[in-house]
């Protein structure tokens, strides 16, 4: 029973990691960009979860809100951040993106105060017999909204003219746009359903802890990067997976390995391990 | 020397000093060799633990900061030969990881102070001014020793892998060996700072080298230009000693480095140097112009 | 020529195939190249002439098959190994190191004893010997007069020319050409063509890629044509033109027919 429970949590951890990884590996899939300050946009998330809850008491107000905002945002982060430097040397960008999330988290410490914020009245919290699990509700929701919302992903991308365009954009630029793609328009859709997604993980993540704080972005993160390289730098099947194995392997691991690492060095130990094995990711292209 | 300049002055300079250090042990990987490194910090800690731990259990000095910076090197060249097989972003994420898994690895060890640390570590035994012309004569050591690597052949065939590493090898540079060499020695002097330091503040804790202490050490490198020496000595020395002159700095660090950093990279990636070359230019232009 | 055709080959290529995916670039490939001629690798575009340089300098892997320099089998050997042992490459699309000057760019090459151990290049700084002897390449093959140029500002036929002095600056003693005459100019491709000529005549084995094909008839002493990855013909220049499926390779099925 303590696996099954060690899996689901897993699960659960996974889907988070998937809502902020997705958004990350498109990023990368389209600039060749590891944007790293999309953790912050993932902390922005939290805040305006936690702050609208509090304001008006809707939940699903709040994540709706949480999700455009932050789109808009992560818009125009491309537009006044990532635009004027993508004919760059591909460091310069992360470097900045570093830079950039660094600050972003500084900011949310001085606007927000550094001990966080909490749910006055924290939703969700009911715990839920599931196959003879203790489960919050809140886990549920994480769990049933990432599937929800990267299925919703799913069929944009397949089925939706807009999502033809994109992936095209994503294959071959320079193709799309001799087709009359607008590949200026397909970014900055990207980012901001990248974004969106990022945002709902940290409305979720703030639900789960009930708190948001100023650096609740650094270890997803960096662990989101590692995800991204695990699951073949662009490809968001591969993402998917990595982020939902990696939950998997934490949540044993922190028991299994817990006196030679921290639970958030496994993603990392994992990381390298696969790379010496295959340089370009798990289920990346052997060209990658 | 302290009776000269004053305590805080002395201590204001030994900090600049190691910084200094880093900054340029950071520069032969990053900026000479044109590796990128996000996990810096490791190495300065494999050192600051190796030099800390030997001299608590009684090794003099000399030899606990010689053993911390072999330490280092060995650690570097470890993770420089798996680093090998990636380039570029999978580079940058793999020495991330690194680090992350170096205070992973230390924070769950016993024997090392685990979170808590190595506190009272012996005094170095030189007096606070011995140990500052110490500091500064390592540097500028450093200093001399990073301006003739780069005018030497090494350096030459180090601008060619930064340049194009497929290249490089297609005039018989042995990419490899030269990556591995830059990062041993890299990674060695990070060690050696790393033991000076962890002689100089006499405690460590795994927080001491996090991810932001890479990324520190990074801007460092980023802002003063990537490569030009001076560049790198002038942005180390000021970024580590300017939340000691603006106490209200101290409060906001992170945010000065990390909008400085993005700023850099925004508007003027060649940093300091790339500036300043790009402002002498455009005088020298203006003059000529000038009937 | 035909003296030199019974010696050993310094260069044997046998079964090369290289698969990109579906593609076969290269399908068991065999030819040899003698001690001291001038090779010409001709075929249409696509045939897998720069795929069979690639393969030969170690850009890429082959999928099978052997290749042997000077008796000795390199097929697993990384490209600077190669290099030290006698290639030197100038490729179809020029590489140069963009953040050096022309002339730093052939020192660097010309200094290949130098930079051969990292720790003996740390101990030298002196480069004019180097820089003399770039500057040497750089006229032979006409562009001495932008040696402190940088290579952003040139144009495609200098960059080309840069790209074959750096090969030649390795002191190769199996010189790869992967259309060195490709931008230049009526007289400067005839010009060069000597120049590859004349090196030749003082002993350096070459191999020369071009479509030029009137230049390769001109300087050439023996042909091996490639089609869709497969050797179709190998042989004296004026043979292997009149050939009827090299005919038919270049011109068409019924062209090819037509002649036979
Ligand atoms: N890196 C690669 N990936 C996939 N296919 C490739 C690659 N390189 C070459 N090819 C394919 O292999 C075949 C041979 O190409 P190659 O460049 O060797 O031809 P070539 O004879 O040099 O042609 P050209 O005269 O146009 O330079 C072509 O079909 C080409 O599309
Ligand atoms: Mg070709």
């Amino acid at each position: 029973m303590l696996a099954f429970e060690l899996f689901m949590q897993g699960l659960v951890q996974g889907s988070i990691y998937a809502l902020i990884a997705v958004g990350l590996t498109l990023v990368y899939g389209l600039l060749r960009i590891l944007h790293v300050a999309h953790a912050g946009l993932f902390t922005l998330g939290g805040y305006i979860g936690v702050l609208v809850t509090n304001a008006t008491g809707s939940l699903a107000l709040a994540l709706l809100t949480a999700m455009i905002a932050v789109g808009f945002v992560g818009m125009a982060l491309y537009r006044f951040c990532y635009q004027p430097i993508l004919d760059r040397p591909p460091y310069v960008a992360l470097i900045a993106s570093i830079g950039l999330f660094i600050a972003m988290e500084e900011i949310f410490r001085i606007i927000f105060g550094p001990y966080g914020l909490s749910y006055t009245a924290p939703p969700l919290q009911a715990p839920i017999i599931l196959l003879g699990m203790n489960l919050k509700a809140a886990e549920i929701l994480t769990m049933v909204g990432a599937l929800i919302l990267i299925g919703g992903l799913g069929v944009l991308a397949g089925r939706t003219r807009t999502g033809i365009a994109w992936r095209a954009t994503v294959k071959d630029p320079q193709m799309a746009e001799s087709f009359g793609i607008d590949i200026v328009k397909v970014r900055y859709l990207n980012f901001f359903i990248g974004s969106a997604l990022a945002a709902a993980a940290g409305v979720m993540v703030a639900l789960l802890n009930n708190l948001v704080e100023p650096t609740m972005g650094s270890v997803p993160s960096y662990k989101a990067l590692a995800i991204i390289v695990l699951g073949g730098l662009g490809n968001v099947r591969g993402t998917l997976i990595a982020s939902l194995a990696l939950g998997v392997i934490e949540s044993f691991g922190t028991i299994y390995l817990g006196f030679l690492l921290d639970r958030d060095a496994i993603a990392f130990a994992f990381l390298i391990l696969v790379l010496m094995i295959r340089p370009q990711g798990l289920v990346g292209r052997s060209n990658g | 020397m302290v009776e000269i300049i004053g305590a805080y002055q002395v201590s204001l300079i030994t900090t600049m000093g190691i910084s200094v250090i880093l900054a340029l042990s950071l520069n032969l990987i990053t900026g000479f060799c044109g590796q990128i490194s996000l996990g810096h910090a490791a190495f300065i800690g494999a050192g600051a633990y190796g030099a800390a731990m030997l001299t608590t259990a009684g090794w003099p000095f000399a030899a606990g900061l010689a053993a911390g910076t072999a330490i280092a090197a060995v650690l570097g060249l470890v993770v420089g030969l798996a680093s090998l097989r990636v380039r570029h972003d999978f580079l940058a994420i793999t020495t991330m990881g690194v680090g992350f898994l170096f205070l992973g690895v230390v924070r769950q060890q016993e024997w090392l102070g685990g979170e808590m640390g190595i506190s009272s570590i012996p005094d170095a035994g030189l007096g606070k001014g011995g140990y500052m012309v110490l500091v500064v004569l390592i540097a500028a050591a450093i200093a001399l020793f990073s301006v003739h690597l780069k005018r030497s052949w090494m350096g030459y065939a180090f601008d060619a892998i930064a340049d194009d590493e497929d290249t490089a090898r297609m005039v018989g540079v042995d990419a490899a060996r030269y990556k591995l060499t830059a990062f041993a020695m890299g990674t060695g002097l990070a060690g050696l700072g790393g033991g000076l330091y962890a002689h100089d503040v006499k405690f460590i804790a795994p927080d001491s080298f996090g991810f932001i202490e890479s990324i520190t050490i990074l801007s460092m490198v980023v802002i003063g230009g990537i490569g030009p020496v001076w560049g790198v000595i002038v942005a180390a020395a000021v970024l580590s000693v300017l939340p000691f002159w603006f106490q209200f700095i101290e409060e906001y660090k992170l945010l000065l480095y990390g909008g400085l950093l993005f700023a850099v990279m925004r508007f003027s990636p060649g940093g300091l140097a790339g500036f300043v070359a790009g402002f002498v230019a455009k005088h020298k232009r203006r003059r000529a112009a000038a009937p | 020529m035909t003296a030199l055709s019974n010696t050993a080959g310094l260069l044997e290529i046998s079964g090369v195939t290289v698969r990109f995916g579906g593609v076969t670039a290269l399908d068991d490939v065999s030819f040899a190249v003698n001690e001291g001629e001038l090779l010409g690798l001709i075929g249409p575009n696509g045939a897998g002439k720069t795929t069979l340089l690639r393969a030969i300098t170690g850009v890429i892997t082959p999928g099978g098959g052997s290749i042997r320099l000077a008796g000795r089998d390199i097929t697993g050997l990384p490209i600077h190994a190669r290099v030290r042992l006698g290639l030197g490459l100038s490729q179809q699309l020029v590489r140069p190191l963009r953040s050096m000057t022309v002339i730093e760019n052939v020192a660097l090459a010309a200094g290949h004893a130098r930079t051969l151990s990292p720790l003996a290049a740390l101990m030298v700084r002196e480069r004019s010997a180097e820089r003399e002897s770039a500057l040497k390449f750089l006229d032979m093959v006409g562009i001495a007069e932008v040696a402190d140029g940088q290579p952003a500002n040139l144009p495609l036929g200098t960059l080309k020319r840069l790209e074959v002095a750096r090969a030649l600056a390795l002191e190769p003693r199996l010189l790869l050409l992967d259309e060195p005459l490709a931008g230049l100019n009526h007289v400067e491709a005839a010009r060069m063509a000597d120049t590859i000529a004349a090196l030749n005549k003082d002993g350096l084995t070459v191999i020369l890629i071009e479509h030029n094909l009137s230049e390769v008839l001109r300087v050439c002493s023996r042909l091996v044509v490639l089609d869709n990855g497969r050797r179709i013909g190998e042989g004296e220049p004026r043979a292997v033109m009149a050939d009827a499926t090299v005919r038919a390779a270049y011109l068409g099925r019924e062209a090819g027919d037509a002649a036979a």
